[in-house]
């Protein structure tokens, strides 16, 4: 059992496209297909279930937790964990940017309202807060590309679990206000919703720009890790930041776009805009 | 009253976490350097006692004998031994030194030569060493001895004779090698050492000052 590699690091071989099994991230992936699945038979055993939207709800829990699998198993997740940087920084998008507004999709409002009630209303109202979720979101992203940080976890399979689980509950909090109908906020609407996704484009800048413009390779385990056909160290860092910046951007524009569309489209036939 | 000063006190507090985060990234250290010997000055490993530069010769690509002692003379010199199939240690470190050379004036680049010298001669061919080395700069020098002068030259400077993994099949062999690139100041000795694990950022400051000041410069500190 220990011999197994549960799930990707850097490892320090040279790389080859031999396929490796990371059995972690599957039982991962696993589980979430699970616990959704079974959410699902029971709205249906209750008669809760509308088919419109059921089906919308699956494609977008499917869609997410499929990139996610994508982008934590073998070849992704092996050579984001120990060869390129740019591959990492993919990895962290989709972590933290792709699935998990399409994970928040996929649960029903009576879920959402049911998690509500269980919680404590001061600490889940906090936590939830767009600007906790902002700063919060901010903080994460500058910590983990810090490159001692980067530098101690990525080598063993737990430090990247934990980076990787890190960037996904941080993506779930930072979509929270977005997607989730719990807790009601006066005052939040479609406006303030766009302006919070505006400000969140601009607080990768320090780290994107860390990232592009320093001349020498920041991260040892990329520098020093046996070299990937086709791309230099400081080519792949550089392709980093641009990826965290420009894909970030593009990621959260259409999240925008998408605000902007529903709330346009709900003004025409003169819906009150969602509080 | 109540909700607009917790607001604000949010605010505040979000603000500065984020600003906390920000200035985090922009004061942290430009590179990821390895920390500096305070005791020597430098970033690589100081000898304890320095290696004599050995006036060997071998065979370059081209077929013309290289004599080490004269042809370095003057130069600030790395001499590192490996071979190109070589799956991490070589291309490592020849990609880290030609990527860093490449930041150089021609002024600076011009005083120094890095020498390869090839512990495969089975499998490195001239062509395939000087195709090789192209890919990380024209200007290094391939060298091709036989097993046993090649060896003879690592002892000479102190190092492990490299050997041929038994474990491996015939066809892809590792052979086992001194993982240390040698650097002779123009004094003829190496007083300095550069282990795997040497980053971009420790060649970015020592080669300058080695080929310019010497080993000297150093303890100047």
């Amino acid at each position: 059992m220990k011999d197994i590699i549960w799930w990707c690091a850097a490892r320090g071989v040279e790389w080859t496209w031999t396929w490796q099994a990371y059995p972690g991230v599957w039982l991962f992936v696993a589980g979430l297909v699970v616990a959704f699945f079974r959410l699902e038979r029971r709205s249906v055993d209750e008669g809760l279930s509308d088919a419109s939207s059921a089906a919308w709800r699956r494609t977008a829990f499917l869609v997410g937790a499929g990139a996610l699998w994508l982008i934590l198993d073998w070849p992704i997740g092996a050579i984001g964990a120990g060869y390129l940087a740019s591959v990492h920084m993919v990895q962290f998008l989709v972590l933290s940017l792709i699935a998990p507004p399409l994970l928040l999709l996929s649960i029903r409002e009576r879920d959402y309202r049911a998690i509500a009630r269980r919680l404590p209303d001061g600490p889940f109202r906090a936590v939830t807060h767009p600007l906790v979720t902002l700063a919060t979101f901010t903080i994460v992203l500058a910590v983990t590309h810090w490159p001692p940080v980067v530098d101690t976890l990525m080598p063993s399979q737990a430090g990247n679990m934990l980076l990787d689980l890190t960037w996904l509950a941080t993506g779930l909090l930072f979509w929270w206000p977005i997607v989730a109908p719990v807790p009601v906020r006066p005052g939040w609407g479609y406006p303030t919703k766009m302006g919070y996704l505006i400000a969140a484009t601009l607080v990768n800048t320090g780290t994107f720009a860390y990232l592009t413009f320093t001349a020498l390779p920041l991260y040892a385990t990329y520098e020093l890790a046996p070299p990937f056909p086709g791309i230099s160290t400081r080519d792949d860092q550089t392709l980093a930041g641009l990826l965290m910046k420009v894909g970030g951007a593009a990621i959260l524009w259409t999240a925008i776009t998408i605000l902007f569309a529903r709330w346009y489209r709900e003004s025409e036939r003169g819906e009150p805009t969602p509080a | 009253m109540h909700e607009p000063n917790r607001l604000m006190r949010s605010c505040r507090l979000a603000f500065s976490a984020m600003l906390i985060a920000l200035a985090g990234v922009a004061c942290s250290r430009e590179d990821g350097s390895a920390d500096l010997d305070d005791a020597t000055g430098w970033y690589g490993s100081v000898l304890e006692k320095p290696v004599p530069k050995v006036d060997f010769s071998l065979r370059d690509t081209e077929g013309r004998p290289f004599e080490f002692a004269s042809e370095t003379e003057g130069f600030l010199t790395l001499l590192f031994f490996g071979y190109t199939n070589c799956p991490d240690i070589c291309p490592i470190h020849l990609a880290s030194i030609a990527a860093v050379m490449r930041d150089f004036p021609y002024e600076l680049r011009s005083r120094i030569k890095v020498v390869f010298v090839s512990t495969d001669p089975e499998r490195d061919t001239p062509e395939r060493l000087r195709s090789w080395l192209d890919g990380f700069d024209e200007s290094f020098v391939g060298l091709l001895g036989t097993v046993e002068q090649v060896n003879d030259i690592e002892r000479s400077f102190g190092l492990a004779p490299s050997f041929v993994d038994p474990a491996q099949d015939s066809e892809s062999y590792m052979v086992g090698h001194a993982a240390q690139v040698l650097a002779f100041t123009p004094d003829n000795l190496a007083h300095i050492a550069y282990p795997f694990g040497t980053r971009q950022s420790d060649w970015a400051k020592d080669l300058p000052r080695l080929a310019r000041e010497g080993f000297g410069s150093g303890k100047a500190r």
